[in-house]
């Protein structure tokens, strides 16, 4: 067995893929119209998953923030915070992430994947512990193998099993850290964080809730899953990105500990990496701006949801749990899953292709999120498309 | 509890092929016999999500914590016997 053999995985992978049609990892959008419609092989096609939950990417007032930018300040800043200083743009923004949180201390970090990598290796070490979702995201899962803490798993979302946990801990149960999402990625569900806070406070452990697909979607102001169950003051660390709702890249921190100051002499994925370009800081703030002063952005998104969940159900497709931007069509089968997605991508509308391990359940998906950007007349054709592969 | 390595083994292949069986009803591993010798990935060809899922209901079973680094290790059902002994001696 040599150094590449083990590629060999890979490439059967890859074939699989191909021999079903598209390979879903190769999608090439040869030009994008708007937040909702690109061409794909010479066909308009509504993205029906970006994640681009407010619609944000084509919205004038960023792309000019972000020119301005661009013509002020260049293109990159070459470096990183540490080596390169920062440009005022990057405590400007942490600033207003403080504000919009209502928490003192905020960190900005390069993408979302840096932010939990970079906040989780910060604060955990050998001798803590970590009680993990087990339906968490990747980049969650990394951080916390970095990090060399005791990782345990808990079942999703399931209170029981994370109590059980936390009692078997026993005196350790105050070193560890609980670690979920507010909304999760692959089928929409929110995490109980109202009761989770009830149980990481009779434990004495602290909180992480990862709000990635949350920001913008829920909440009263848009802070997440934390804000809409009350619970916003009592999360310990709140980690999210700007590659969805704020519609740029990048991903931050925020919390009510002063430690987190400290993480930017401490976290190598903070330190080692070149900090967010100029361009990137402008959109995302005004993308924040456009959050915080056009709550329709959300009730059209929403909208949108109810428009769809309530489309596909009625077609009698197996459905993730709750209504949601994110819509997940099951699929029986990974090749039923494969061969629908290319039926879709086909007729013009493109979603996420989910499959095991990366998934729930070890189940396949057909995965939607859906856009305040979309009109009524692109949901009713997604619908349309979904019901043409039952026929 | 009776903590040998055939004990816990012998538990561990039945909870196994209980979890298979309702969560993995088309899995050609269903057809297998699990025993101590039986290679979770090699013989079952089970996934890392398989392997992280039956772990859960293993330490609910058991009452134990096993930590997600401690699965690198394991490859027989022999190999997690050894794991839970030590977990519940801890």
């Amino acid at each position: 067995m040599t150094l590449l053999d083990k590629f060999s995985v890979a490439e059967q992978l890859k074939s699989g893929l191909a021999n079903v049609g598209k390979d879903p990892t190769s999608v090439v959008f040869d030009a994008i119209n708007s937040a909702t419609e690109a061409v794909v092989e010479g066909r308009t096609t509504i993205l029906a998953g970006t994640n681009n939950y407010l619609g944000l990417t084509f919205d004038p007032d960023c792309i000019n923030a972000g020119v301005t930018a661009l013509q002020s300040q260049g293109t990159g800043t070459t470096g990183s915070r540490m080596a390169n200083g920062s440009y005022a743009a990057h405590g400007q923004l942490e600033a207003e992430l403080a504000d919009f949180f209502q928490c003192p201390n905020a960190m900005v970090f390069s993408t979302g994947y840096a932010a939990n990598l970079g906040v989780l290796t910060a604060l955990l070490g050998k001798g803590d512990v970590v009680l993990l979702d087990s339906d968490a995201h990747a980049s969650l899962y990394d951080g916390c193998r970095m990090s060399g803490a005791d990782i345990y798993r808990f079942k999703h979302n399931d209170l029981q099993s994370l109590e059980r946990r936390l009692t078997r801990l026993q005196d350790r149960a105050s070193h560890c850290l609980i670690v979920v999402e507010g909304m999760y990625s692959v089928l929409g569900d929110c995490a109980p964080l109202a009761e989770i806070v009830k149980l990481k406070e009779r434990f004495g452990a602290k909180l992480l809730v990862d709000e990635a697909h949350s920001l913008g979607v829920y909440g009263e102001r848009g802070c997440g899953v934390a804000e809409a169950q009350g619970v916003l003051d009592k999360v310990d660390f709140i980690v999210g990105t700007f590659s969805k709702s704020l519609g740029a890249m990048g991903g931050f921190c925020a919390s009510k500990h002063d430690v987190l100051g400290l993480f930017r002499y401490v976290s190598r994925p903070f330190m080692f990496t070149a900090s967010p370009s100029p361009a990137v800081m402008a959109t995302t703030r005004e993308a924040l701006h456009q959050l915080r002063t056009r709550p329709e952005l959300k009730e059209a998104l929403w909208s949108n949801a109810r428009q769809l969940y309530s489309g596909l159900q009625d077609l009698g497709f197996e459905l993730g749990p709750e209504i949601s931007p994110v819509v997940a069509v099951r699929c029986k089968e990974r090749e039923t899953a494969l061969s629908k997605w290319n039926q879709l991508l086909e007729a013009g509308v493109y979603v996420n292709m989910m499959l095991p391990p990366a998934t729930p359940g070890g189940a396949s998906f057909l995965r939607c999120s859906i856009s305040a950007a979309h009109t009524s007349e692109q949901i009713e054709t997604i619908i349309h498309k979904f019901m043409e592969l039952r026929q | 509890m009776n903590n040998s390595t055939e004990t816990v083994g012998a538990k561990l292949a039945e909870i196994l092929t209980e979890y298979l069986k309702n969560n993995w009803v088309n899995s050609p591993s269903n057809k297998r016999t699990i025993s101590a010798v039986t290679n979770m990935v090699a013989d079952l060809q089970l996934d890392s999500f398989q392997v992280m899922e039956f772990m859960l209901e293993v330490e609910d079973h058991f009452d134990v914590a096993i930590d997600l680094e401690s699965l690198s290790n394991i490859q027989t059902i022999k190999d997690l016997a050894g794991v839970v002994i030590a977990a519940q001696q801890e």
